[in-house]
């Protein structure tokens, strides 16, 4: 065994810069694979972890102080399907805070930390000071994501909700939070959190019911409950005619329960993880033909050496072992050092993902997905380099000594150069690709393996740095520019048309959102006149409705009711029910992908005292929609416009960060992509150049310059790599959406359809056959050095 | 008068090995002439095929000049010399060095095409010269591992005059053949030599040797000593004799 270890050793020696490719390509195969099975199993445990720490309820309820009764909370407290309850107060407001040198908006809610809360706690996170006037305690991506630090002041502006005034209020941050309902700014609030004194002076400032928010933890019987609770609450307060999206935030009922709370938070680091390990996968795979590749030729180069062995007794079994020793000790390296390097970067991914989910997610050693990650890398390499190895034992030692390998037999004389047309060393170099065969076909693979992640990296890049339109359809909310509220009580007529007439509107159209029951189930529901006016199409399969009692059903939704096109469902509110016909199926995450789309007569007909209230108005392109609002807010008094809601605002600001996440993931596979082809390129070539350095020697000793033997070899690679580059660029663009479709499906979009910018993807495509050519010329390069005279001498 | 093909003046060549430097040539001035048979003799190590390979663009000299023609090759760098090569140099190896993963007909012709665009020429010159060489139709499209060593340094042959080169420099062709092969690829080398192709040939082969007109004899990287035999007679026995005895006082 010693001697086995020997050769090994001896053979990497020997073969040091192949040795070393074959490392960097396996440390960057076991980062990705370790990090990817990191976040997959770890990131979700890590929330159900802090679930287990603070305890949350179940659910929580939102009732603005302007519509709270003790009906409601005596309805809640004697809910047959709540099991225990506490009510805390706070104090919200619509803020506007620097963030990293950008004001963003945040739905803050002050809550007093001295107040006795045992359900749905909070624990500071990090180093926290103790509380002096006026400071406060913010949720971790306060620190991680807008870089706020200890002692720092922060500034929270605000509009009083009644006169409109700009008012601010400024604080010292003492510490850092984390709760599970309060510190992502995806979902409800952000929890300020203040001690007695300080919350008692905020409260004195915000004294308005406007302001005040009263928030019921509860735990309920069974998590399907909540929605009976919910419905129940809305008749209670006759908010089913309510628009839910943009509402006034005083009126508004929010309801998030665990689960919700969960996808939100663990959603985007899902989707991310998925992409990681099927990244990961490829890569994996690419290492491992390589490691194939490399054993074939090292048999071919080390042939006489097999025979000298042999030949003074060493067993086929004893050289295929060293074989696989040699290749282990190099991926068993290459993989210690990348599952090393991915603990050192997962900090870094964690604060990516914490933009998103406010959750510091902290890593440590974990030797069970580690162990697995590595005796994966570690099982494929010993099984790839048995197989294959196994030719050695097919050589007689007298053949092996004379140099005869078992595959370099010409038997075909490809493009006889008699009849071939175009200059000698582009002829040689395609005769060089039709006698390899082989290595042409893993070069192909390699590159399609390659080209796809990196043409799904440019076409995730795209959607969320150039042309974010499809990126920003994946909520599944109507893209607009503003939004007005009006009030339902009130005759929206002539509101309506002065708002239509207002310069740069183009369209004004009432799209509001209702919650009714579709089979018993409580979902979300678009209502609208006319479909045709809509702007984002998210229906994958048939049509939004066009005629009465026509429904489109959300994807998520028509599965879980078990519905398709052509089926009839029951859709109520109260006691109301009509039977409507699924005329089309939808994408779209709202109430995690319980939504609907309904004609405005038909939902007028079930709850006859529905009135629209929210109109989206698209403005002409290039026009500030802030500036629009305040003409609005000037023109219209508070009775008619109860509200206006910045929506190319609110999108920009909502988007960000799943916008940087995957901006940041698709570069950072379009980088690797590259690295990879670099590696494979650069190991490939050498190892042909050492293969060829005979035949080199020739045709320079007769008289073929250096240039015209890179080119020759370069091309060679060229054409492989073109095939290779088109199928898999071609895989990418007609596949990244069905992938997309699989990592998004849990949040509602069944049927993605990301922007595959054609001229992007050819850009892309042309240029990984140009790198991948000058490449080639630069690692050929070498060839300078092969002397026609060492061939004579040697 | 003979014309001057080639001339070295203070050729130099020496070799590095660790911190010792190892003087091959030394100060070498030396003429070659058109449509000679020139062979170089020596002992092992004397530096024959140093000077073979220095002279026809294969290796640079450590100092010194090399005049071929009218231009001085000493100086040019990898591509411009092997532009040269290909221009005016053949070249046939003792182990042959084809390119085994082409055909023989495409061997010869990777070598034609470079130099020539005239394809149709080519082709019909390096059938005419496979012919010659006694390489019949059957074996063009053969590659190098199906051929005898004595069939494929014929092809090796025809590759070295497919460009019409000014010289052949040949490192002993016969080294690696039997007598019977190696007999017959110095009749091919004695009948292109009759047709006015200047050969210079290194050999430590008596009977390759004797086919030559002129003779120099290498010791410690200078030239020993000079012997014209004269054209090659076939069964000439004086000619032979005459070698025999040149070389015997040279310490052969």
């Amino acid at each position: 065994m010693n001697k086995l270890w020997m050769h090994a050793i001896a053979n990497i020696r020997k073969t040091k810069s192949a040795s070393g490719t074959l490392v960097v390509m396996f440390v960057i195969a076991a980062l990705l694979l370790n990090t990817g099975l990191l976040v997959v199993i770890n990131y979700g445990s890590f929330f159900n972890n802090l679930k287990d720490e603070i305890k949350p309820s179940n659910v929580y309820f939102a009732l603005p102080d302007k519509i709270y009764t003790e009906e409601v909370k005596t309805y809640i407290n004697k809910n047959k399907h709540v099991k225990n309850t506490q009510m805390n107060d706070g104090l919200v407001i619509g803020a506007d805070i620097l963030s990293k040198g950008e004001e963003k908006s945040f739905p803050i809610m002050f809550s007093n930390m001295d107040e006795k809360r045992e359900m749905s706690k909070w624990k500071f996170v990090g180093e926290h000071l103790p509380a002096e006037e006026m400071s406060v305690y913010v949720p971790d991506i306060f620190k991680a994501v807008s870089g706020y630090k200890l002692n720092d002041k922060i500034k929270v502006k605000y509009r009083d909700p009644v006169t409109k005034e700009a008012k601010s209020l400024a604080f010292t941050v003492k510490g850092y939070t984390e709760d599970i309902y309060f510190s992502s700014t995806d979902t409800g609030y952000i929890s300020f959190y203040l001690s007695e004194g300080t919350y008692q002076k905020v409260a004195n400032i915000l004294n308005k019911p406007e302001y005040r928010v009263h928030i019921v933890f509860a735990n309920v019987d069974n998590m399907k409950n909540i929605s009976v609770i919910e419905a129940g609450i809305r008749e209670i307060l006759h908010l089913n005619s309510a628009s839910l999206m943009a509402a006034d935030p005083s009126t508004m009922l929010v309801v998030i329960d665990l689960e919700l709370i969960g996808m939100a938070r663990t959603m985007m680091a899902s989707m991310v993880s998925i992409m990681m390990v099927m990244f990961a996968l490829i890569i994996v795979i690419v290492c491992l033909l390589v490691v194939r590749f490399r054993i074939v030729n090292s048999i071919e180069e080390d042939i006489m050496n097999i025979g000298s062995l042999k030949s003074i007794g060493y067993t086929s079994r004893q050289i295929i072992l060293s074989v696989i020793l040699q290749f282990s000790l190099i991926a068993g390296i290459g993989s210690l050092i990348g599952i090393a390097l991915s603990y050192p970067a997962l900090p870094s991914i964690s604060a990516v993902f914490e933009q998103q989910s406010g959750l510091r997610w902290v890593q440590g050693f974990d030797a069970g997905i580690s162990g697995a990650a590595f005796l994966i890398l570690m099982v494929f390499v010993v099984l790839i380099a048995f197989v294959a190895s196994r030719r050695i034992s097919k050589l007689s030692p007298i053949r092996a000594l004379r140099g005869e390998t078992t595959s370099r037999k010409y038997k075909r004389n490809h493009l006889p150069l008699e009849n071939a047309k175009g200059k000698v060393p582009v002829v040689l170099a395609f005769k060089s690709v039709l006698q390899s065969m082989k290595q042409n076909i893993m070069v192909i693979v390699i590159l399609i393996a390659v080209a796809f992640s990196g043409s799904f990296g440019v076409i995730m890049y795209y959607n969320t740095a150039v042309d974010t339109k499809a990126f920003a359809e994946v909520p599944g909310m109507e893209i607009t520019n503003a939004i007005a509220v009006l009030n339902p009580q009130k005759d929206q007529t002539e509101a309506v048309k002065t708002i239509e007439n207002m310069d740069n509107v183009r369209k004004a159209v009432y799209l509001d959102e209702v919650k009714v029951k579709v089979e018993g189930n409580e979902v979300a529901a678009y209502v609208m006149e006319d479909y045709s006016k809509k702007e984002t199409r998210l229906v994958y399969e048939g049509w939004y409705p066009e005629n009465n009692n026509e429904i489109t059903l959300a994807g998520i939704l028509a599965q879980r009711l078990g519905k398709t096109i052509g089926d009839s469902v029951t859709v109520g509110v109260g006691k109301h029910q009509e039977k409507f016909k699924v005329v089309g199926l939808s994408n779209g995450s709202q109430m995690g992908g319980l939504n609907t789309s309904l004609l405005a007569s038909d939902y007028g007909r079930i709850n006859p005292s529905f009135r629209h209230q929210t109109l989206n108005i698209y403005l002409d392109k290039g026009t500030d929609a802030e500036v629009f609002i305040n003409k609005l807010e000037d023109k219209f008094d508070k009775s008619m416009l109860l509200t206006a809601v910045n929506f190319d605002k609110g999108m920009a600001e909502g988007m960000a960060s799943y916008q940087k996440i995957i901006a940041a993931m698709g570069l950072a596979m379009l980088i690797i992509t590259l690295l990879v082809v670099t590696l494979v390129l650069y190991f490939l070539i050498s190892s042909s150049l050492i293969r060829k350095k005979r035949e080199l020697g020739i045709q320079k000793a007769i008289g073929f310059t250096t240039y015209q033997l890179m080119n020759q070899l370069s091309i060679s690679f060229t054409v492989p790599i073109i095939i290779g580059a088109l199928i898999g660029t071609l895989l990418g663009a007609f596949y990244t959406n069905s992938l997309m479709s699989i990592s998004m499906k849990s949040v509602g979009v069944m049927r993605s359809g990301f922007i595959v910018n054609q001229y992007w993807i050819i850009a892309f495509g042309i240029a990984t056959i140009v790198f991948s050519y000058l490449l080639s010329m630069l690692i050929t390069w070498r060839i300078r050095k092969i002397s026609a005279y060492a061939l004579v001498t040697e | 008068m003979k014309n001057v093909i080639l001339k070295t003046n203070k050729l130099c060549k020496s070799f590095k090995s660790g911190t010792q430097e190892q003087q091959v040539l030394k100060n070498l001035d030396i003429e070659f002439y058109e449509g000679d048979f020139t062979v170089i003799m020596g002992s092992s190590g004397a530096g024959k095929s140093t000077l073979l390979y220095a002279l026809s663009g294969m290796d640079r000299p450590t100092s010194g000049a090399i005049r071929f023609f009218d231009a001085e090759i000493a100086d040019l760098n990898n591509d411009k010399l092997a532009v040269f090569r290909r221009q005016n140099c053949g070249f046939v190896f003792q182990q042959m060095f084809l390119l085994d993963n082409m055909s023989i007909l495409d061997n010869i012709l990777a070598s034609g095409l470079l130099l020539s665009g005239d394809k149709k020429s080519i082709v019909l010159n390096a059938k005419e010269l496979l012919q010659k060489v006694g390489l019949t139709e059957t074996i063009w499209t053969k590659f190098p591992n199906q051929l005898s060593g004595g069939e494929n340094q014929r092809a090796a042959i025809v590759r070295a005059l497919i460009n019409e080169p000014r010289v052949v420099f040949t490192d002993e062709p016969t080294g690696s053949l039997n007598s019977a092969a190696g007999k017959s690829v110095l009749d091919v080398l004695s009948d292109i030599n009759d047709g006015g192709q200047s050969i210079v040939i290194v050999t430590h082969d008596l009977n390759s040797a004797r086919r030559g007109n002129r003779i120099l004899y290498i010791t410690d990287g200078i030239i020993g000593g000079e012997c014209n035999l004269g054209k090659y007679v076939s069964g000439d026995k004086l000619r032979h004799e005459k070698l025999r005895t040149f070389l015997s006082g040279m310490g052969w």
